[in-house]
């Protein structure tokens, strides 16, 4: 199959996986819809699918809605973080879950470096993301070690961290480091040099973090394609064995695809925090690991289409809160539309009938050619 | 009193197997699926789906045992979902269980807020009201045993799945190694290729084993909502999926085995919970289950890295003295 086809047909078979979600969508909304009879609850679907698929970027008259669209740029930037961490990680097959917990950690390091170290001026924030991001980095070297030294599941190991690191932060909050002044629990403020300067100051939040966070998606990308260590990665993800065999040392590079791809969510998470709030609240985890997942699994673990997966969630996820506003649709089915794209786009043989038939032509057209090859060469001579 | 006669009460060791009877049902479906072949990481979303259904057919129905048949459905409906992708679509099984976990958790919160809000005119956002006692799945007393003092305390009283549960652990030892249905299973697990060879369907019994699995984690569903708690609550299952699969591995894929690690796990919680009651901070306590599973896993990587070695030192040891 030529590099034509084999592209359209990534593009058709994403689209379908879209859609098919898409129509489980609407089939929920439907059923959900408050109208009793069948008229109106497709016009309250009609309605609400409207409210996800076309509100977060138009207004109703059909003009731009700014603001809805730099909320939309803003809330990509931690799911591009834990989407190029989960690229790593998967790219090594190493199935760690461990992106929830990290941006969370690396949120809450970022958050006391920026309250409690005093550092002058811009290095403050850089410093604070930094040692936030290493963090995370030293805390993957827990389940990659057990990983590689004794076999230990990476991925059970990485989901229990998860509830250790949210109970260990719910604690220290909870205990040592409140803000008791204040009604909710969450720290003192940060300094005020900590703040990442916005690019647009209309309250989306749209941080030069997001800049940041393009600038590691190219970063990553090269160093998944162009170094050395990246290759290793993807070919252990590859084959194992033979990246074994062929003497690549297979435990040092599982280990630092989960190190970086834990210091990628933690740096998520400390951009994310001194990009959007002025203090430290989280006591649950956030979810944006969870994303982060699927971002990866639609940029089929290239770091260079996490931008694109990650804009398609973030719209995504817009929509549906919009959607919850104005039409009543709790915006939990953003969950379900995930699960359900998800699964079609891990999914190896969806529509592998339609490929089989690509190929088939492929290789029809490709033996037609040589013939009138031969016939010509025959008729010269 | 010291305090270890402070935690070690009669209703410590009851609540151990209260509260280890829904991560052992999920663990004997971990534990035929995985002899299969089969890693079902979405145990953890199947128990919260299942969970949800069961609390809302026990209330509409006004019968535990509906409720608790509809738990039983909803989890192996998902199962063979889940097969679907995996077997026949050739999905990563990992992803599949990310998928359902995914929807265990928004998910369930999408459907709780439609469903009640068509019958109660409210949207809830737990089904906490729902379940009252009389819906609860029933305790029973065993005679005779419930008579001894101390052991009658801890072992009678327990609700029937309770009890279920652990009589589960000997008829899953009996489906695997009795029957023929389940030397398939292991036969597939072991060598799928060579089960295919003599005339074994490699997908239907990858299909019975999931379906399994996924029954038992609808058992442990309807016991987290309609008997360990009153209802279904957001993120209620809280990783007893996951623990499920690290109690398999300790257990060696073995049923009394991985019992005997679903019951250190229930004792690490139930731990947590007690001291918790004598008054030490949650947030300090409620971890205590994750951590012991890592090290659980940890102890076991150790055991049988050194049962491998002692193995190969005589296997070494027996050549050497066939050479001489």
């Amino acid at each position: 199959m030529n590099k034509k086809r084999s592209m359209m047909f990534s593009l058709v078979r994403g689209l379908m996986a879209i859609l098919i979600a898409l129509g489980v969508a609407a089939l929920l909304i439907f059923i959900s819809a408050e109208a009793t009879n069948i008229g109106d609850r497709f016009v309250q679907t009609f309605g609400a699918l409207r409210q996800l698929l076309i509100s977060p970027i138009l207004r109703n008259n059909g003009s731009v809605n700014v603001k809805n669209v730099t909320d939309v740029l803003a809330a990509m930037i931690p799911i591009l973080f834990t989407g190029l961490a989960t690229c790593v990680m998967f790219s090594a097959n190493q199935f760690n879950m461990g992106a929830e917990g990290g941006i969370m950690l690396g949120a809450f390091v970022t958050a006391l470096v920026a309250i409690y170290v005093p550092i002058p001026g811009g290095l403050l924030p850089i410093v604070a993301i930094l040692i936030g991001a290493a963090a995370v980095g030293v805390m993957m070297l827990i389940p990659s070690i057990l990983k590689v030294k004794m076999g230990v599941s990476e991925m059970v190991c990485s989901l229990m961290m998860n509830y250790v690191v949210m109970y260990f932060i719910k604690y220290t909050l909870n205990t040592q480091l409140a803000d008791k002044s204040r009604g909710q629990i969450m720290t003192f403020p940060f300094q005020e040099n900590a703040a990442i300067p916005q690019l647009i100051d209309n309250g989306s939040k749209l941080s030069w973090g997001f800049v940041v966070g393009i600038v590691f998606v190219i970063l990553t990308a090269l160093f998944m394609y162009r170094t050395r260590w990246g290759y290793a990665i993807r070919m252990i993800g590859i084959n194992q064995d033979f990246a074994k065999y062929s003497g690549m040392k297979v435990g040092g590079i599982i280990i630092l695809a989960q190190v970086l791809g834990g210091v990628l969510a933690g740096m998520g998470g400390g951009i994310e925090m001194l990009g959007r709030y002025s203090t430290y609240a989280w006591s649950s985890l956030p979810g944006y690991g969870w994303t982060g997942i699927t971002v990866a699994i639609l940029a089929g673990n290239n770091p260079a289409f996490v931008p694109l997966a990650a804009f398609f969630m973030a719209y995504l996820n817009k929509g549906c809160n919009l959607m919850s506003t104005y039409s009543g649709v709790p915006a939990q089915l953003i969950d379900i539309i995930q699960a359900v794209i998800f699964l079609f786009f891990a999914a190896e043989q969806f529509l592998s009938g339609y490929r089989q038939k690509l190929v088939v032509k492929s290789a029809q057209e490709e033996l037609q050619r040589q013939a009138e090859q031969a016939a010509a060469e025959g008729s010269v001579k | 009193m010291t305090l270890l006669e402070m935690i070690f009460t009669p209703d410590f060791f009851f609540s151990i197997l209260r509260i280890t009877a829904p991560i052992l049902f999920a663990t004997l479906g971990a534990v035929v699926a995985e002899k299969a072949g089969v890693t079902n990481i979405g145990l953890d979303g199947i128990m919260m789906m299942s969970a949800l259904f069961g609390s809302l057919s026990a209330y509409w129905s006004g019968s535990w045992f509906v409720g608790l048949l509809v738990a039983v459905i909803v989890g192996i409906l998902e199962a063979l979902l889940m097969g679907v992708f995996a077997f026949n679509l050739k999905t990563d099984i990992i992803l599949v269980g990310i998928a359902v976990n995914m929807v265990g958790s928004g998910g369930t919160l999408f459907l709780v807020k439609v469903i009640t809000n068509m019958t109660e005119g409210t949207a809830l956002a737990s089904t906490t009201s729902l379940i009252t006692k009389a819906l609860q799945i029933p305790t029973v007393n065993i005679p005779i045993i419930q008579d001894i003092p101390v052991v009658g305390q801890i072992l009678s009283g327990h609700s029937i799945l309770t009890y279920l549960a652990f009589i589960l652990v000997f008829l899953v030892w009996v489906l695997l190694y009795k029957t023929p249905l389940g030397l398939n299973i292991r036969s597939v697990g072991e060598n799928p290729n060579a089960a295919a060879s003599v005339g074994v369907s490699v997908l239907k019994i990858r299909y019975i084993a999931i379906a399994f699995s996924g029954a038992m984690a609808g058992f442990g569903g309807a016991f987290m909502s309609m008997y360990y708690a009153m209802g279904w609550s957001l993120d209620m299952v809280a990783g007893r999926g996951f623990i499920a699969l690290a109690a398999q591995a300790m257990g060696a894929g073995e049923p009394f085995g991985s019992m005997l690690s679903a019951l250190v796990f229930g004792f690490a919680q139930a731990l947590g919970i007690k001291i918790s009651a004598l008054g030490v901070d949650s947030n300090l306590v409620s971890p205590i289950p994750y951590i012991v599973t890592i090290l659980g896993l940890v102890v076991f990587a150790l055991v049988t890295r050194a049962r491998i070695k002692r193995a190969r030192a005589a296997k070494a040891a027996q050549a050497a003295a066939e050479a001489k």
